[in-house]
């Protein structure tokens, strides 16, 4: 660790690493004074804020570590021996940039191997100074180079014109560059610590020596790894959402009570809606579904009260778990109010006024607790209502039903081993019990968007509603057939929504990365935002109550042949595949993914896939080819969009 | 059966010793639970045993080994810890169980060791293997199965015996053994505890090698072991259910060695995060990290391993430093000073 290093070992350490080209170019006192730049980096320069290299500043590292700052450590060092196995950010120098384009312009490319006039650093067995520079072994590590992988993942190298495989060997890999899809420099540094310790570019020790010496070119523990090293207890979660909770301010009572003044019925006619966030500020299939509630209750002339937790919380509260609550009245957010004041405000505002048609949609209990939700109901006279199954929360404090974030679980007895490693586990039950509050309290309609979801939901639940229907949240109708594409163009595979670990977006990564230069293929994003770092053209898309075709017009646009619908978890509808098939691509996905799985099997959508490894396989073989627009007559279709509970008003008796 | 489980620890291990009894507890309330301890609490530290998920603590000075002060010396932390184990497992065989069941702090229970009560019906010894499966593989050769011959065919993490028969003769012999030779001490054919195991099928009958995949899974047999976790909860090993883990070298280097042999395994991943979280909670941070109350002499200096192979192997510095502990009078460390040997 550097709290202990000496001189000599920081020295060693970040000699492999200070760019004394860049030192010099950039601090021309330096430069003038003669002085080594790993010296004067490592006795002055860090403590003067210069940066060591052009991927490295020393000011965004103390930034990010203020730990590093406190301790008074060369930054560095602190990276190389220990920051980033422990994953700490780096941030590149200011002068990066424009030194980087100066080279460029001037067409200097350092020239690869140990700075003569540095001390060399500790070698391995078998791995000299001498050898690292031969023509013979710049073949060796060419061989294991894939240049067209490096200049599609570097677009900044392919357009500054340097060697890729130069750019590699003498930036790249401290930038956290890889050289290939099979090989990964942060890999092989955490599974040979030797390399690590040498400063030897990993690539370069695999080439000439590691082969050999039956060393593997990465971990390739999959993308469940990467989840399950980041996985933040729940503990946390709920703790930072408390916090979150506590630095918003809140709204006066009476704002809302002045609010509802401002009234399409006098108050009589009421529906309340609950759910997880604000939906008239966020994108997503839940959110598009309340736009469609909320207009279609507008039509019905009844006022609208929906109520959300002001910050995003993981579970549903507990009794005493206190937080803000947000509230939109009629589509109009009014403010961010006490949990407690809004039964309040609400009763007063009632009192006196004669109860007409009044209704009820819980579409997520996320963030609000059962008492607050009774108590405001019991203020609005409500006993009845519609509980939405768009996500598994009523069976557990994991929403999603994917034990420890990685894989669908299938809400197993609570007593399961399973549960028991699960990091939901010690929330499940309280999670239930909150929602059997309301079951048993309350008049409840479950309503759920597919027949799967309703079939797993009935299986597994203990909660009593008194009815239980199936609404879909969109249908298809045929609207003619695609226009076929030339045969020999490349297969367009898409990724729609987003790119969230649950939904899929890793998996698809590490397809797109693995064909990434296949000429076979070509890989797109279409959502509002996307995940840089990988070789996938991205497409902004967004979906809107004023748009909402606008995912299906897109994947016509860009002619995407097939869309991996990959979500880990049970998709209670998913309006991806239904907008997929009315685009006329075809689907991909897996047995785990509920409603995508069940859709894709109700017709002739696309296929269903064991796993990833069969997912890979089909691109391999190019199996996959057959599913191209070339070789079928795809079929087009119009989305009929439900108004989700305004349309069951009807039929429902007032309350 | 009346089952007595014990675990052999310091005080820098009683986060995993929780973690191990509140696994137990969970699956065998019925067990009585012993935490045997070669340690003292460090001060600022409160230990209240009746909050501790064991039913008793044993303090290994009253074991009643001989010249306890002296003996204790001749041993690193590791090495004392396993050579216990011997004394209490032939001590318990007369407490009135029916069988002792010894378990490693670093180990957890993921469901009912019910099955192993049942194999102690029928036999007097258990053990479990360190790998059941040979390795093909070159690299897994080398790190596990040759780890294996150098350190022991058994993992001494697990043991089970009924108290009487063969399992009461074998804890006689163990004890035997261990009072005097439990060193780490490999070219001489010593691995702790273990090595003495790989006599046992050859020196007692009633012995159980259990070659179910289900116990002991650790790093050393991950190559061999694939785990699951089905839609019903069970977790299963090869097929068979998990029953312990042995979470051997928690940190960086039990992470790498399990990233190595469990690859895209990832049920591997989330119960190792498991383990970690539940050691986070059991954690108090009033005992300092690698906390030993016999890693000093009594004047504060550090003991180093040099200093104690020396006393084990001279029994002159033995009779002359009965409690090689003390400096009263110099003690054995003012001679090793004045030997020009430089304590710590």
């Amino acid at each position: 660790m550097a709290r202990e290093a000496s001189h000599d070992q920081v020295y060693r350490v970040i000699s492999t690493a200070v760019d004394a080209a860049f030192y010099r170019t950039v601090y021309p006192d330096v430069a003038a004074a003669g002085v080594d730049p790993i010296l004067h980096y490592d006795a002055e320069g860090w403590r003067e804020g210069r940066d060591p290299a052009p991927w490295f500043s020393t000011r965004g590292y103390f930034a990010a570590n203020p730990d590093v700052e406190r301790a008074d450590q060369n930054p560095l060092h602190h990276y190389l021996a220990a920051g980033r196995r422990e994953g700490r950010e780096i941030a590149a120098s200011r002068h990066a940039v424009a030194y980087r384009a100066q080279r460029a312009q001037e067409r200097v490319v350092p020239a690869w191997g140990f700075d003569p006039g540095r001390r060399p650093g500790p070698t391995l067995p078998g791995l000299s100074a001498d050898i690292l520079s031969s023509p013979a072994s710049r073949a060796a590590v060419a061989a294991e180079f894939d240049a067209v992988f490096y200049l599609s993942l570097n677009s900044d190298v392919a357009e500054a014109g340097i060697d890729p495989l130069d750019h590699f060997l003498n930036l790249g890999w401290r930038e956290g560059r890889e050289p290939s899809a099979d090989f990964s420099v942060a890999d092989y540094l955490e599974m040979n610590p030797d390399v690590a310790q040498a400063g030897v570019n990993p690539l370069v020790h695999f080439a000439l020596a590691g082969r050999a010496e039956g060393r593997s070119r990465k971990q390739n523990l999959g993308f469940r790894y990467q989840t399950l090293s980041k996985l933040q207890p729940v503990a946390e979660r709920i703790a930072r959402a408390k916090r979150a909770g506590e630095a918003l301010s809140v709204d006066s009572p009476e704002r809302l009570t002045a609010a509802l003044s401002r009234s399409r019925s006098g108050l009589r006619d009421l529906h309340i809606t609950l759910s997880h966030d604000d939906y008239s500020a966020n994108v997503g299939g839940v959110q598009f579904c309340l736009q469609r509630e909320g207009a279609g209750i507008a039509a019905l002339g009844r006022d609208h009260l929906h109520l959300f937790p002001a910050v995003p919380w993981p579970t549903v509260r507990r009794a005493g778990q206190r937080a803000p609550m947000g509230a939109l009245w009629n589509g109009e957010r009014i403010g961010t109010f006490a949990g407690e004041a809004i039964a309040e405000a609400l009763g007063q505002a009632l009192a006196g006024v004669a109860t007409g048609r009044r209704s009820l949609a819980i579409h997520s209990l996320l963030g609000h607790s059962s008492t607050e939700v009774l108590d405001i109901l019991a203020a609005a006279e409500i006993e009845a209502g519609l509980f939405w199954l768009h996500d598994s929360a009523s069976l557990c404090a994991g929403v999603h039903l994917m034990r420890n974030d990685v894989a669908d679980c299938g809400a197993p007895p609570p007593q399961s081993p399973a549960c028991s490693i699960c990091i939901y586990g010690p929330y499940r039950q309280q999670q239930v019990a909150e929602h059997g509050r309301l079951f048993e309290a309350l008049d409840l309609t479950v309503v759920a968007p597919s027949e799967s979801a309703l079939g797993f939901w009935g299986e597994r639940t203990a909660l009593r509603p008194s009815a239980a229907i199936v609404h879909p949240h969109a249908a298809l109708a045929e609207r003619g057939g695609a226009p076929q594409p030339a045969n020999d163009a490349p297969l367009r595979v898409a990724f729609l929504g987003m790119p969230a670990a649950h939904k899929g977006w890793l998996a698809f990564r590490d397809v797109a990365q693995r064909f990434a230069g296949d000429p076979r293929y070509v890989f797109l994003h279409l959502a509002t935002a996307t995940d840089r770092g990988a070789p996938i053209e991205f497409h902004p898309v967004a979906v809107t109550q004023a748009d909402p075709g606008a995912m299906r017009t897109a994947l016509e646009r860009l002619s995407v042949d097939v869309a991996v619908i990959w979500s880990l978890c049970r998709e209670t509808f998913s309006f991806t595949a239904y907008e997929t098939a009315a685009a006329g691509a075809m689907v991909l996905t897996n047995p785990d993914s509920g409603n995508v799985a069940a859709f894709v099997q109700s017709g002739s959508h696309g296929l269903v896939l064991p796993d990833e490894a069969a997912l890979a396989d089909l691109f391999a073989t190019g199996e996959i080819l057959e599913l191209a627009r070339a070789r079928r007559s795809a079929r087009l279709y119009d989305m009929i969009y439900s108004g989700l509970s305004a349309d069951l008003l009807h039929e429902a008796p007032d309350a | 059966m009346k089952v007595l489980c014990y675990s052999s620890f310091t005080f820098s291990y009683l986060n995993r010793a929780r973690a191990l009894f509140t696994s137990v507890r969970r699956f065998h309330p019925d067990w009585e639970l012993v935490a045997l301890i070669t340690d003292t609490p460090p001060e600022g530290f409160v230990f209240e045993p009746v909050n501790e998920p064991f039913d008793r603590v044993v303090y290994a000075q009253d074991l009643g080994i001989p010249d306890f002060q002296g003996w204790l010396f001749k041993h690193d932390v590791v090495e004392v810890c396993t050579a216990v184990k011997g004394p209490f497992i032939h001590q318990a065989c007369q407490s009135g169980a029916e069988a002792v069941i010894y378990l490693d702090p670093d180990t957890a229970l993921l469901s009912s060791l019910d099955p192993l009560v049942d194999w102690l019906g029928e036999h007097d010894v258990l053990l479990t293997p360190h790998l059941i499966d040979p390795n093909t593989d070159r690299a897994a050769i080398l790190d596990n199965d040759l780890s294996a011959s150098r350190t022991g065919i058994f993992n001494l993490g697990f043991v089970a015996v009924r108290t009487h028969g063969e399992g009461a003769r074998f804890a006689r012999w163990w004890n035997d053994r261990l009072l005097e030779f439990c060193y780490d001490d490999i070219p001489n054919g010593l691995f702790v505890d273990q090595r003495w195991c790989d006599h046992v099928p050859a020196l007692f009958d009633k012995v159980k090698v259990i070659r179910d995949p289900g116990y002991n899974v650790a790093s050393w047999n991950l190559s061999q072991r694939k785990v699951a976790i089905g839609k019903d909860g069970a977790i299963t090993v090869n097929g068979s259910p998990l029953r312990f883990w042995h979470f051997t070298k928690l940190g960086p280097t039990g992470d790498t060695m399990t990233k190595k042999y469990a690859g895209q395994n990832y049920p591997v991943y989330e119960i190792w995060n498991w383990y970690k979280r539940q050691v986070t909670a059991f954690t108090d941070p009033a005992i300092p990290e690698r906390y030993w109350a016999y890693d000093a002499f009594a004047d504060g200096s550090k003991i180093e391993k040099a200093h104690r192979v020396l006393y084990r192997e001279r029994a002159d510095l033995q009779a002359a430093f009965p409690d090689p502990f003390s400096v009263e009078g110099g003690g054995y460390a003012a001679w090793l000073r004045a030997e020009g040997l430089r304590p710590a």
